[in-house]
């Protein structure tokens, strides 16, 4: 069937089975392979994406379902300057290790933000809980979108005194 | 991954027609989080899929001469959020918040909760305790209304025709003097699947100090959830204090038993059941915190 979607900001047209899951297309059709697969029902987050602005499990809607709606994957993250802040927190709180639950934690995290700027710890694990990383034990990635949370607080361009000085 | 064929309405008289070419091997698709994963693991086969994800005006929450009116496709995320079902229907809030994880409750709906027809189902335990009836729509347009209890025929079985979708869950809006929640048990706290689960709604009289008119159902105990008539007897006209607590425990190990004889988990469940009881009665904030009398 023909199916136009919207991933990244960028506009598809495509012809997919029925019946493929999400996961299936951005991967196999757009090549996003930052999109994991882990247990395919569910339980590990692997394959989480933003679906409007919500977390979504890749592997657990068909593509057809989110017909219309605006898709963004860890590929859709990073913009014209530079990684995105939650990526660069991840980075500096050594967030990831082997790396393949990061793309999925990411958005998680991401979607967690875009609802709620400041979270509370408890909102960041909950938002969480639905990622698993079988690496870290969670202390570096919570602390990760802890600090993200904590710097986009701040001014978004520095104090006059500051930036004279760089 | 089979090949099935998709219909995707966009509205209700969409969605009639779109059920008027089902038959029993297809499948009605909600959020599709339990039917998806199952079929990417070639457990079924339907030759036609029906997706209900575009009928818009099924998502909704709406309260009505005293009745709450909840839209088959509203998500647990909406439903956990919603202002009118935690002030009416607290322990479907709760039910709501403690299904899977964030992703599936921004996907999964109250309408497929119901028709998969799970066992451990958390707001399917809920509703029962609310007495919540499921109205549905069929291939020709007509449209029925049955008490939630009697769409289930078993372990993800239920009276459903092929051609029939759920289009609402109704149910009479608690009352300020009504206290209500929710308690699972899984093997972890969250993004689990229940082992047990209760939902307790009980009227309160505040100067008596009295509890009347309990509904209590209790889920993932057998075949599909359901109330206990004698726990619900047993709480009539009870002060709200530890003893009843402790009573209202015991009464609940009682209840398993009768539920479940001689099933591998019993031994298991009749002892857990306590400490969900506890729990419960806990969160419902009537007396001083109780706690249970291990031993």
């Amino acid at each position: 069937m023909r199916l136009s979607l919207n991933v990244n900001g960028m506009e598809h047209e495509l012809d997919v089975r029925p019946t493929a899951r999400l996961i299936d297309v951005l991967r196999l059709q757009l090549g996003l392979t930052g999109v994991k697969e882990g247990c395919s029902e569910g339980e590990c987050g692997a394959c989480t994406v933003i679906v409007d602005d919500k977390a979504v499990d890749s592997c657990l809607v068909l593509a057809a379902q989110v017909r219309g709606k605006k898709v963004l994957t860890v590929e859709g993250l990073a913009g014209d300057d530079g990684l995105d802040l939650l990526q660069r927190m991840f980075i500096e709180h050594g967030a990831v290790q082997c790396g393949f639950c990061t793309p999925g934690m990411l958005m998680s995290a991401k979607a967690l933000l875009i609802a709620d700027p400041h979270p509370s710890e408890e909102a960041i694990r909950l938002a969480l809980a639905g990622n698993l990383c079988r690496c870290t034990g969670y202390t570096t990635i919570v602390a990760a979108v802890r600090a993200a949370s904590d710097q986009a607080a701040e001014p978004s361009s520095p104090p006059v005194g500051e930036a004279s000085a760089v | 991954m089979p090949n099935a064929e998709l219909l995707t309405p966009g509205g209700l008289q969409e969605l009639t027609a779109a059920l008027q070419r089902a038959t029993p091997s297809s499948r009605l698709l909600a959020g599709g989080t339990d039917l998806i994963r199952s079929m990417h693991q070639d457990l079924w086969e339907p030759d036609l899929l029906i997706d209900l994800s575009g009928v818009r005006e099924l998502d909704y929450v709406r309260l009505e001469d005293g009745t709450l009116r909840v839209g088959a496709l509203t998500t647990f995320a909406e439903l956990q959020a919603d202002a009118l079902v935690r002030r009416h229907a607290r322990c479907l809030a709760e039910a709501a918040a403690q299904v899977g994880s964030a992703q599936i409750r921004n996907v999964a709906t109250l309408g497929g909760n119901i028709a998969n027809a799970s066992p451990c189902a958390d707001t399917v335990t809920a509703l029962v305790a609310l007495g919540a009836h499921v109205r549905t729509i069929g291939g020709g347009g007509q449209s029925v209304v049955r008490p939630l209890e009697q769409i289930f025929v078993g372990s993800g079985r239920t009276v459903l025709a092929p051609d029939e979708a759920i289009t609402e869950v109704s149910f009479a809006a608690l009352g300020a003097d009504q206290r209500t929640t929710f308690a699972k048990i899984g093997s972890r706290s969250t993004v689990t699947v229940a082992r047990l689960s209760m939902a307790l709604a009980v009227k309160y009289d505040k100067d008596a100090g009295t509890l009347s008119e309990a509904r209590v159902a209790l889920g993932a105990v057998g075949e599909s959830a359901f109330r206990d008539a004698r726990l619900e007897e047993l709480l009539e006209g009870r002060p709200a204090d530890e003893e009843s607590a402790r009573l209202f425990a015991a009464a609940c190990t009682d209840a398993v038993r009768r539920a479940i004889p001689g099933r591998y988990s019993l031994p298991y469940k009749q002892h857990a059941v306590v400490g969900l009881a506890y729990d419960a009665w806990n969160a419902l904030g009537l007396c001083e915190r109780c706690e249970p009398a291990w031993g």
